[in-house]
């Protein structure tokens, strides 16, 4: 039955492209948050994902301590380097508007790719982990580090949620997104809701990284790698909210994945920006629809 | 003669890269518009020249043409290649504004590159196309490199007169007037999206010229020469010479080569340390960068020096 076996391989995309587009989402929460509280497009924010799978790496083979403290390692050293930069470098500028920022990180993404490759060197990395075990469902197949990703894209997205509208810090959050100078009038502290969301996005990125590293093999080009599809998955979601994020996230994840199925997979980065270019062509306010401030 | 061999590579490199830094400077620092895909139009004038001036496909290649025409019919091609991908990909950007701008000319900019990547039926996909022609200079009884050089300095020189001369017209009026206050430039009557797609086609033809000469310098067109380092090159240059002038931008494109070349200079024992070099010059050219765009020292000096 020819026509099952299509339907069977189409579903095994699918699992693997909702996988992928559960790490872009992982990827893209913090980039789009920061664009959101900061109001620039941070392109050193997928540098974060190289700097945590190598941070990890470094504890989890070099030091051979136990995934599970190297990943926090990782993690924790991911968010003190994004607030860093943060503070040291964006929060200066500001006044020159987001233009300039956005040029300046990619000043900056020089900096950290330079420091990881110069740290790091050439060569395939994996961390020290089991390999991964696949199960059957129905002819499909998935493996528990792909089901792991899953899990922890949609923990994160709740906790997000729960975080933006049920926490004070959270709404000082939101409240600076949707308007600074208001947000500053009302008693908000700027900086430290500043601070927060650089804790936040780059532990998220930092999240990412470990995810990264666990699905796949690290080598010092994939941060650049990455960026191309998280500046994806943002656009599509008209740089706004968590929902179109998430949303996006598997819109791009799905399509570059099941794309395979009838175009060469050299080409499956190009269908993210295939994408992008439609979008902003018939949608310059992305997905979500709503007018980007 | 090391210093003679890098005043050279300078010039060279220095003043094929100063006309895409100049291209920037008319659209970004006196057009307002963010292109973050300058590499494209870059490698679409470099592809062009190449199919246009290589031998038909035989053996192994698995381009699909090649016309063994002339030189300058190559670098005619470049020009018109380079200008008609503005056409494309400027008509429907130019209405976005600042970052979403950027955000689609750098998503047009890796769509081409990865085509040119996976599609071999234009350039042999990531092989490239080799032995580029390049006019043959032994007429003039010099060094290839030093013939190259002063052609690259001559059209930098080109460039930069033909764009002074559009920035010092009413037309380069205009052109300042829609990026300091859009409505007002409206209001009187610019058509601004017109003017502004033609500022992104005028300065995308030297852009495609300079393609072709960097192909017929290298002799190799391929993918990996083309990737979005060449924009961020260019957007280092412009920043580091100071924004808005075009001496700075010539400057300073020249200075981040000198910097860059004469740290390739120094011969490396070991693999690896070579590779330190490199991720040095990477955090060096970095840090410039954020450095120079925190301060801005020349847009300091450049007030100070204008009378108020």
């Amino acid at each position: 039955m020819a026509s099952g076996g299509t339907m069977t391989l189409f579903a095994q995309f699918l699992v693997a492209g909702v996988a992928t587009g559960c790490f872009l989402i992982l990827a893209t929460i913090g980039f789009s948050l920061t664009r959101r509280v900061e109001g620039f497009l941070n392109i050193a924010h997928a540098q974060l994902i190289g700097v945590s799978a190598f941070t990890t790496w470094a504890v989890n083979v070099l030091l051979g301590w136990h995934i599970l403290a190297a990943a926090a390692i990782g993690i924790v050293f991911t968010a003190l380097v994004g607030l860093a930069i943060g503070r040291l470098v964006y929060e200066p500028i500001r006044h020159h508007g987001p233009a300039v920022m956005l040029i300046s990180s990619v000043g900056v993404t020089y900096v950290i790719g330079g420091i990881v490759d110069a740290a790091v060197g050439t060569g395939i990395r994996t961390f020290d982990i089991p390999l991964a075990t696949s199960y059957e469902f129905f002819g499909v197949r998935i493996t528990d580090y792909q089901a792991m990703v899953m899990a922890l894209a949609a923990l994160s997205g709740v906790s997000m949620a729960l975080f933006l509208n049920k926490t004070k810090i959270g709404l000082a959050v939101r409240a600076m997104a949707a308007n600074p100078e208001l947000a500053a009038s009302r008693g908000i502290d700027v900086r430290r809701t500043s601070m927060a969301t650089w804790l936040l996005a780059s532990g998220l990125a930092g999240l990412a990284g470990v995810m990264l590293g666990v699905v796949a093999t690290l080598s010092t080009d994939i941060a650049f790698r990455q960026i191309l599809q998280v500046l994806a998955v943002a656009i599509l979601a008209g740089l706004g909210s968590l929902y179109s994020v998430i949303l996006s996230g598997l819109i791009v994840g799905i399509a570059m994945d099941v794309s395979v199925l009838w175009i060469p997979a050299g080409y499956r980065p190009l269908i993210a920006f295939a994408l992008v270019i439609v979008v902003l062509l018939f949608r310059p306010e992305g997905l979500a629809g709503r007018k980007s401030s | 003669m090391i210093w003679a061999q890098l005043l050279t590579t300078v010039v060279m490199f220095g003043s094929v890269y100063a006309v895409l830094t100049l291209a920037l400077n008319l659209q970004y620092a006196r057009g307002g518009m963010i292109n973050f895909g300058m590499v494209a139009y870059f490698a679409a004038g470099a592809y062009a020249y190449a199919i246009v001036t290589q031998a038909p496909p035989e053996g192994l290649d698995q381009y699909l043409f090649g016309f063994a025409a002339p030189w300058w019919a190559g670098f005619l091609a470049a020009g018109l290649a380079s200008l008609a991908f503005a056409v494309l990909t400027g008509w429907p950007t130019l209405r976005l504004r600042g970052e979403y701008l950027a955000l689609t000319t750098f998503a047009f900019a890796e769509v081409f590159h990865s085509v040119l990547l996976n599609e071999r039926r234009i350039g042999n996909g990531s092989v490239g196309l080799s032995n580029v022609e390049r006019p043959d200079v032994a007429w003039t009884g010099l060094d290839d490199t030093i013939v190259y050089a002063v052609a690259a300095l001559t059209m930098m020189l080109a460039t930069a007169y033909v764009f002074n001369r559009i920035l010092a017209s009413p037309y380069g009026r205009v052109l300042d007037a829609i990026r300091e206050d859009e409505l007002a430039a409206q209001t009187v009557g610019k058509k601004i999206t017109r003017i502004r797609f033609e500022v992104f086609l005028i300065s995308a033809i030297p852009v495609g010229f300079a393609g072709a000469l960097y192909a017929m310098i290298t002799t190799l067109v391929s993918p990996t020469l083309y990737t979005a380092e060449v924009t961020f090159t260019v957007w280092i240059a412009l920043v580091l010479g100071g924004e808005r002038t075009i001496v700075g931008a010539v400057l300073g494109t020249m200075a981040l080569i000198f910097i860059q070349e004469s740290l390739r200079v120094y011969p490396f024992e070991t693999v690896r340390a070579a590779q330190i070099a490199a991720s040095a010059e990477e955090i060096l050219t970095g840090a410039i960068f954020i450095v120079m765009l925190r301060w801005q020292p020349f847009e300091k000096l450049m007030k100070k020096g204008r009378p108020s």
